[in-house]
């Protein structure tokens, strides 16, 4: 009986322990995708308003690299900006202070399943590549990014400007 | 009470006319360029010297690839809150206006007065053209296209947005299905210049031309008569000084029959929520020389197009 609450005891441990380590690496990714610390680059449009980059993501968990690299599309496009195959394109919001002054917005806009979603039309994962190097993963996909939706999101919640506004 | 609420939403309803200005005019045309190397100029006779025109109207009708590019186009700016005026439907409203004033006459035979100036000017036009211009490049079995937009203002006929770019090379694509690759891909970019010029266009104004040329007059009127202790010249400078956006003009050149003001910042609308034009600018300058201490009587006013007139002084 004690061996089985002791095994019981050391799995439950075991799978805390994972589960934290996971939210951990999970947290530290959000706070990478904050400071920017991810790779965009254009490689194509593929329709009407519909961009696709190559976003390259960094953790110690494959995974979570993995899982990371739509959420920094989406994050790539609307305050980086990217470049690539002779074409460069301004980030969406180019106010720099706008992540910070609106920060309630896209604390729940980037959260786990937020809206961010909405905008990412596809991922190609068939064709991500990974690469292990000073202890982390460097995870690289082809996100497909609604940027024309995305625009008009930011638009009505007044983050950024139309083109016609003021007329 | 009741007349108070009214009073009020009248008040509101009043500045909600004023804030929804009007939009600036965009149409897309396919450029100068573009026009010769596919045949659609046409030539006149100007005193001697014979000076191409592009031939819009054929261009529409003849070419495969131009209306769906000017469609791809008009589709992107609407979805941005900016349709756009269409050059076909201009061009056919121009020429429908055009067989209508012909063929009306008074009751004594007498036809509608016009001159070349005014035919001239009774071209389709906006506030805003982007004019296109592509080539078709062929590297063995692939096609490619190189295209330049560009957004001039017509006011100016300043560049203020401009985007170039070669799409990917393609074997099977159609041209038409590759311009609007290369629009989609560069289509953001232009915009965002274009939302630049907007926004120095609410904050620093409009820019005009402004001309002031004499007459031979027979009260001898010329730009250093002195009215007070100023010279016309003076006059005329510290009228664009007091009417301008943060006083900014440029004063090109001037002497005792003429003055050339150009950087002319006037503002976007007036006090009724309407567009000024050059004209309409010279206009006022006119209603204050007419005025005192000038007290002129005759003054021309010529409209050169909406970013650049001329006044005349001495003579109508």
């Amino acid at each position: 009986m004690k061996k089985l609450l002791l095994s019981v005891l050391t799995v439950f441990v075991a799978l805390s322990c994972a589960f934290t380590a996971q939210a951990g690496a999970k947290k530290k990714a959000d706070k990478q995708t904050q400071a920017f610390r991810y790779d965009i680059e254009y490689v194509k449009t593929a329709g009407t308003g519909i961009v696709a980059v190559k976003v390259a993501s960094y953790s110690k968990k494959a995974g979570i690299a993995l899982n990371q690299c739509a959420k920094n599309a989406v994050h790539g496009v609307i305050f980086k900006g990217y470049a690539g195959n002779g074409t460069s394109m301004a980030a969406l919001c180019k106010d720099p202070g706008a992540e910070t002054a609106h920060s309630d917005y896209f604390k729940a806009f980037f959260a786990e399943g937020g809206e961010y979603n909405k905008y990412v039309s596809s991922v190609d994962t068939a064709n991500s590549e990974f690469l292990k190097a000073y202890k982390e993963y460097k995870v690289s996909q082809v996100v497909y990014v609604n940027k024309a939706a995305l625009r008009k999101a930011l638009e009505s919640a007044g983050i950024i400007k139309g083109l016609a506004a003021g007329f | 009470m009741k007349r108070t609420i009214l009073s009020i939403l009248l008040a509101l309803s009043a500045l909600t006319a004023f804030a929804q200005a009007k939009k600036p005019t965009i149409m897309v045309m396919p450029s100068d360029l573009w026009c010769n190397k596919n045949g659609f100029m046409t030539t006149y006779d100007n005193q001697g010297v014979t000076e191409y025109i592009p031939d819009y109207h054929k261009a529409i009708i003849s070419s495969n690839e131009l209306l769906p590019v000017i469609s791809q186009i008009n589709g992107l700016m609407a979805d941005r809150g900016f349709p756009l005026k269409n050059l076909e439907s201009e061009i056919k409203a121009l020429n429908q206006t055009a067989a209508e004033m012909a063929a009306v006459t008074g009751k004594d035979g007498s036809s509608v007065q016009t001159n070349p100036l005014m035919q001239l000017r009774q071209r389709a036009n906006a506030d805003i053209i982007i004019q296109l211009t592509w080539t078709i490049n062929k590297i063995g079995p692939k096609y490619s296209v190189t295209y330049t937009m560009q957004g001039l203002d017509s006011y100016t006929s300043k560049e203020i947005a401009t985007s170039t770019g070669t799409g990917a090379p393609s074997f099977t694509a159609e041209v038409p299905v590759l311009l609007a690759e290369a629009v989609n891909a560069h289509i953001d970019e232009f915009c965002d210049r274009l939302q630049r010029h907007f926004e120095d266009l609410f904050a620093n104004g409009r820019e005009i031309a402004l001309n002031v040329n004499v007459f031979e007059n027979e009260e001898d009127i010329d730009l250093e008569k002195e009215y007070g202790d100023k010279e016309l010249r003076e006059v005329i400078e510290d009228w664009i000084y007091d009417n301008t956006v943060s006083h900014r003009y440029h004063l090109a050149d001037d002497s005792e029959h003429h003055m050339t003001f150009d950087e002319v910042r006037i503002p976007v609308y007036d006090d009724r929520g309407r567009a000024i034009s050059a004209n309409n600018f010279a206009r006022n300058l006119v209603r204050y020389l007419k005025g005192e201490p000038c007290s002129i009587a005759k003054i021309k006013t010529l409209n050169q197009g909406q970013g650049k007139a001329t006044i005349i002084i001495g003579n109508k």
